[in-house]
């Protein structure tokens, strides 16, 4: 019986420029991590080799740093890893994979297939077949070789790519590196590891993508996990087992609030996420001064809670109620300052925005103004 | 607010009590002097109002110099219906006590009271300030300070505010300018930490901008960057993929292979060439010979008409020489000729020359008799002159006198002259007149008659029958003369005696016949030296000259032939020019016989050599070898024919072959396969070059990890747009709020402004019909409009005169009172020596104002100019009947 694990799409050096600093790089770190529990995980099942397929590296220029660390997060794993060049890390005349050669950062077991030549893993009885990529973009499919290799009898037949499955994916109908659907029948594959779709998917039982072991976007596909593969004899059909790999889960969600159920509802939901989530929120509607403030507060608690907390309160009108006027005591011309930007905040523009953040500063202020006029008379 | 009753006591002047009752509603004047107590009353009101009683600092409040004394006032006025007393004293047993109708206030609760009810502050301990006095701070006016409006307006500022705005009802609420400024003043603060005051970027809004367009700028660098390096991936890529299709094949050596074929062909067709060259230089020498056997044959044939030829030259040579021969005779006769002309002329020559030098010499000797004819004539007068000089001389010598001596001679008598008439008159002059028969005897010497005698020397006179008179000269001088006269005569005597001559005139007469003598010798010398200048010999010499020149030429003369007596010899100019003419004749004559002498001999040289020739000619046509010579040639061009014709068809073919070989594109060939196989090489090696270029390149720009110092870079860049973004959001948002907050602001002021303008402009109407006084945001007066000739007139308050200044403060003060009393605050006008800058007719005005404004507040005014404010219509206090009263 032959195990090994299924895994792409590390994307390694991959940077997350719409978060905070500190979050982008405990993101890009955690990408590291993912390696490391898939080492560790290829150890405690014992596979027979890990199959990388493609987009190991984000780019092909990294530091030499950033190498040294991805090869050595594999140790914990002395089986082979045999690794296909992708899209983004392709095999080209000068790449990272030449760099890595070249400053000896890649260890003996690790295997990269960069010509399309039948490899064999002479322990496992396996023979595989690669489809690495020389260019960054093709428009045949690589794979078309499968068809006619000769392997050793007996052995069991796995390709390796990475593309797009034609005819399968979202958006996929005139992406490039295409894939045909059927290999897996025409050449007569076991099994076919396939790369470059981030979600983890079944295109049939002998075909799939293992998706990206850490998710990098707020997309609910599977990401985040790696497929642990057992086939018994040659013509066997495939078990494919996912496993969990990720830190991180994503979430993006808009969410409307009118009423103060809607808000106390949001933040149940809040705080339901498992922990160290990367978040993304976008709020609209109405909120008077008590609901943002309970609001302020409740965000700021997930931030404590999770990887990444982002808001987008754009669409979310401060509308002080008659009570909250009254507290702020802003009558005389600044209450008529307030009924205007309340008035302006209505018009869903820019100005709105910017109407919506100065009732905010206002009530800020009056808010400061009157604690201040309070605290003497409490002294006294 | 009416005040009806003052007490005042124990307060600085005032040390007895003064007591104002019946204070009227209006207008109540006070008038007196200085220092009558006015401004002292006016500090005890303020004094009561505004000090809290319980300070201890208010020493000033005492008399001069009593520092035990209390003062106290004590005040009663109406507000609102109500009758209010005020009792207040101050330092000594202070206390402070607000009664009215029931409510009863003491101690600090009536001073706050007090405050609360008149709007102003006072101080929880301390002496008031200015700017604790409110409104009664605006409405009391200290002596010349109503044209200061800023400060008391700022500090009434609140009062005013709040008291306003009540009147105006709720919609302007409760929030006073002062919370409302605040509010202002922050957003300014906080707007001005992103913006300027002109809306400029600032602080970390400005930097925030200036670090993402620097971070832009380098992400646009390292996207150029890694494009760069893509680029090059993708050309090593291409050319690696070059090197491996073609340049692995060495695709060169088959074209260097094709480059050698074509070489060998084309070395066939040079050969072919080379004999081609060789067989056409046997041709051209082929032809060259037949040419030359040609000319030969064409030489045989010519022969004879040569001979023909020589034959005829050879008779015209006869002929010419001949016809010279013929001229030679004449030639010779002309030459002889001209040569007996020659001779003739030169005979007639000789003659005319000779005959001309005997003319010549005839004439000299002839001139030469002349000579010395005259010379002879002048040496026998020089001879005789000669012999005369000499006896001139001889009698000279005779009659000769020394001139010196003569000069001596006449001196030494001139002196003895001289002393003779001395002696005379030095003499004892002895005068007698005698009896005509009587005698004297003087010494020796008889006198008689009548005379004079000269006495020098003592003489004796006797006197016969008388005796002896011995008369003596006075004086030693007569003695002395004497002798010295004596001593005179004997050196002229000697001097005569040696020049031979008796006496001085004989002398003068023989130096002036020795002057005669001179001349005449002188004359004589001069005679001489015109005949014989150089002497008598020297004539003689040159006669004896002229005599023997004369010898010499009728000699000559002698031997010269006599002139032919047909006497037709021409002169010798004449001959000289008939003897050039005839040589000339001669020479042309002679250079004639030359030249024909010379063609003669030419001639005779032309017939000989055309014999010559036509002998050779006839003995070449007559040789034995000819025939035989002629036919050999004609053999030879006939076998030279032949060779040529076999040489032209084997070039003709060797030329078929080379066309058909084309060595033109044989050799294009070879040099197109030889550039296309160096073409390869180059491009292969080139490749190679680049390839390894490339390679090190890309190993330096890979280890800089290009696209992930992008990221980082995009990581920042991003980061500080969105805080760009939220800082701009923020700037506007603040800009909005601060805009909504002044306007709104604005508005409120002039709802504000309003009613004040309104007042201002019914008092104003009184001083400047049709003025407007403008008032700013904090309901400051600011500038006086009024109706000007063409335009309104625009004054800032602060630029009017003093006089100006102090109406509209007042003009003013007077309105914020009827605002107040508007908002139903209590209004009092206290007015300490208002207006004096006031010109009289602007005073008038002032008094209608005053008296107005007196129809609804109650007004004191204080002033020492009675006589301004008579007709106010108000009775005027005096103060110091008031003390009296009080006393």
């Amino acid at each position: 019986m032959l195990r090994f694990l299924h895994t792409a799409d590390w994307q390694i050096g991959r940077q997350y420029s719409r978060f905070d600093p500190d979050d982008a790089a405990m993101l890009a770190d955690a990408r590291y991590v993912a390696v490391q529990r898939l080492a560790r995980l290829a150890g405690e099942e014992q596979v027979a080799a890990v199959l990388v397929a493609g987009d190991i590296f984000d780019a092909q220029t990294l530091s030499d740093r950033t190498l040294h660390r991805t090869f050595q997060a594999m140790s914990a794993f002395s089986g082979p890893w045999v690794m296909l060049p992708g899209n983004h890390d392709a095999a080209l005349a000068e790449s990272i994979w030449t760099r890595a050669e070249r400053i000896g950062a890649m260890p003996a077991n690790v295997h990269l297939l960069t010509t399309p030549e039948v490899f064999v893993l002479e322990d496992a009885g396996a023979a595989i077949l690669p489809a690495p990529l020389t260019q960054r973009q093709t428009h045949h499919d690589l794979s078309v070789w499968f068809d006619n290799a000769e392997t050793h009898k007996g052995a069991i037949r796995i390709g390796l790519a990475h593309g797009s499955v034609e005819g399968q994916l979202p958006e996929s109908a005139d992406s490039p590196n295409p894939i045909a659907a059927d290999r897996a029948t025409t050449a007569k594959l076991d099994y076919l590891a396939l790369g470059d779709w981030h979600g983890l998917k079944r295109i049939n039982a002998r075909t799939w993508y293992s998706g990206t072991p850490e998710q990098e976007r707020f997309k609910d596909n599977g990401a985040g996990q790696a497929l642990l593969v057992e086939i018994d004899s040659p013509g066997d059909e495939p078990r494919v087992t996912p496993c969990e790999i990720g830190q991180h889960r994503w979430y993006q969600w808009q969410r409307q609030i009118h009423v103060a159920s809607d808000l106390d509802a949001l933040l149940t939901e809040l705080a339901a996420l498992p922990a160290m989530s990367v978040i993304d929120l976008t709020l609209s509607g109405e909120l008077d001064l008590a609901g943002q403030q309970c609001l302020e507060q409740a965000l700021g608690a997930a931030a404590g809670r999770h990887r990444s907390l982002q808001t987008h309160l754009g669409g979310l009108a401060l509308v002080p109620t008659a009570e909250d006027i009254a507290a702020l005591q802003a009558d005389g011309y600044v209450g008529n300052v307030i009924s205007e930007l309340q008035q302006q905040q209505q018009g869903g523009d820019a100005q709105a925005d910017t109407a919506r953040q100065a009732l905010g500063i206002l009530a800020r202020l009056l808010g400061d103004q009157r604690s201040a006029a309070d605290a003497p008379e409490s002294q006294s | 607010m009416r005040l009806t009753h003052v007490r005042v006591e124990n307060f600085q002047q005032f040390r007895t009590p003064l007591e104002i009752n019946d204070l009227d509603d209006g207008i109540n004047l006070f008038v007196g002097p200085n220092e009558s107590g006015k401004s002292t009353l006016v500090r005890a009101i303020r004094a009561a109002f505004f000090e809290r009683y319980k300070t201890r600092t208010l020493v000033d409040l005492q008399p001069w110099g009593d520092s035990s004394a209390a003062p106290e006032v004590s005040l009663a006025f109406e507000w609102q219906g109500k009758h209010w007393t005020l009792n207040k004293r101050f330092l000594q047993r202070q206390r402070s006590d607000l009664t009215s109708g029931g409510e009863h206030y003491s101690g600090d609760e009536a001073d706050d009271r007090l405050a609360e009810l008149l709007g102003y502050d006072i101080p929880g301990r301390g002496a008031s300030k200015a700017e604790h006095w409110g409104i009664p701070g605006l409405l009391w006016v200290e002596q010349g300070a109503v044209q200061e409006m800023r400060e008391p307006v700022g500090h009434a500022g609140g009062h005013l505010q709040s008291a306003l705005s009540q009147s105006l009802g709720d919609a302007l609420g409760d929030i006073a300018s002062s919370s409302g400024d605040a509010l202002i003043a922050s957003v300014e603060r906080e707007r001005g930490e992103l913006l300027t005051a002109t809306g400029r970027p600032t602080g970390e809004l400005r930097d925030v901008q200036q670090q993402c367009d620097a971070h832009a700028s380098e992400l646009t660098k390292l996207d150029g960057q890694v494009e760069q390096y893509h680029e090059r991936v993708d050309r090593l890529g291409e050319l690696q993929r070059l090197q491996k299709d073609i340049d692995a094949a060495r695709p060169w050596e088959e074209q260097q292979e094709k480059a050698r074929l074509g070489q060998q062909q084309l070395d066939e067709v040079h050969k072919l060439q080379a004999l081609q060259a060789q067989q056409r230089h046997q041709l051209e020498t082929c032809q060259r010979n037949l040419q030359i056997y040609r000319q030969q044959l064409q030489g045989f044939d010519n022969e004879a008409q040569q001979l023909e030829k020589r034959l005829k030259a050879r008779e015209q040579a006869r002929l010419e020489l001949s016809q010279y021969e013929a001229a030679t005779s004449g030639v010779e006769q002309r030459i002889s000729g001209a040569r007996a002309a020659y001779e003739a002329a030169k005979a007639q020559y000789q003659m005319a020359r000779s005959q001309a030098r005997r003319q010549s010499l005839e004439q000299d000797s002839q001139r030469l008799i002349t000579e010395i004819d005259q010379l002879s004539r002048n040496l026998d007068s020089a001879r005789e002159l000669s012999e005369s000089q000499r006896l001139l001389a001889e009698q000279r010598q005779r009659c000769r006198v020394d001139e010196k001596q003569l000069i001596r001679l006449q001196k030494l008598e001139q002196a003895l002259g001289e002393l003779g008439i001395r002696r005379e008159a030095l003499a004892t002059r002895l005068r007698y007149s005698l009896e005509a028969d009587q005698q004297l005897m003087l010494d020796e010497e008889p006198l008689s008659g009548t005379g004079e005698q000269l006495l020098v020397a003592p003489g004796e006179i006797r006197i016969p029958r008388v005796g002896t008179l011995i008369i003596k000269p006075g004086g030693s001088d007569v003695s002395e003369l004497v002798r010295q006269q004596q001593r005179l005569a004997d050196e002229r005597d000697d001097l005569l005696k040696r020049l031979g001559i008796s006496d001085l005139a004989s002398a003068q007469a023989q130096a002036r016949r020795a002057e005669q003598l001179k001349q005449q010798a002188q004359q004589q010398q001069a005679r001489l030296e015109g005949l014989a200048p150089s002497g008598v010999e020297a004539l003689e010499a040159q006669q004896q000259l002229a005599i023997g020149r004369r010898d010499t030429l009728d000699a000559e003369l002698a031997a010269l032939p006599v002139a032919s007596e047909n006497g037709s010899v021409p002169n010798e100019s004449q001959a000289q020019a008939t003897l050039d003419n005839v040589e000339q004749q001669l020479k042309a004559a002679e250079q004639a016989a030359t030249d024909h002498a010379g063609k003669l001999g030419l001639a005779r040289q032309a017939l000989r050599t055309a014999d010559a020739e036509w002998q050779r000619q006839y003995d070449d046509i007559n040789a034995p070898d000819r025939q035989q010579r002629k036919s050999q040639v004609t053999d030879a061009l006939l076998e030279l024919k032949a060779e040529a014709e076999q040489l032209e068809a084997a070039l003709k073919k060797r030329q078929h072959e080379i066309e058909a070989a084309n060595p033109e594109v044989l050799e294009q060939d070879v040099k197109r396969f030889t550039r296309a196989a160096d073409s390869l090489r180059q491009q292969a090696s080139a490749r190679a070059a680049e390839i390894n270029d490339l390679q090190a390149r890309l190993e330096t720009l890979g280890a800089q990890g290009l696209e992930e110092k992008r990221e980082e870079i995009r990581l920042v860049y991003q980061r500080q747009q969105r805080r760009q973004a939220e800082l701009e959001q923020r700037s506007e948002a603040l800009d909005l709020l601060l805009e909504l907050l002044k306007s709104e602001r604005q508005a409120v002021t002039r709802r504000l402004q309003a009613p004040l303008q309104k007042h201002l402009n019914r008092y104003l109407r009184l001083l400047f019909p049709g003025a407007e006084l403008s008032v700013d945001d904090d309901l400051r007066p600011s500038t006086l409009i009024r109706q000007g000739a063409s335009q309104p007139q625009r004054d800032d308050l602060e630029a009017l005169s003093f006089g100006a200044r102090e109406q509209m403060g007042l003009v003013t003060r007077l309105a914020y009172a009827d605002l107040l009393q508007d908002a139903g605050r209590p209004t009092l006008i206290i007015l300490d020596d208002a207006l004096v800058h006031c010109d009289q007719a602007r005073r008038e005005q002032m008094k209608r104002i005053l008296f107005d404004a007196a129809q609804r507040h109650q007004i004191l005014l204080f002033t020492c100019h009675p006589e301004n404010w008579q007709d106010l219509g108000a009775v005027p206090r005096d103060m110091l009947s008031l003390r009296r009263d009080c006393d």
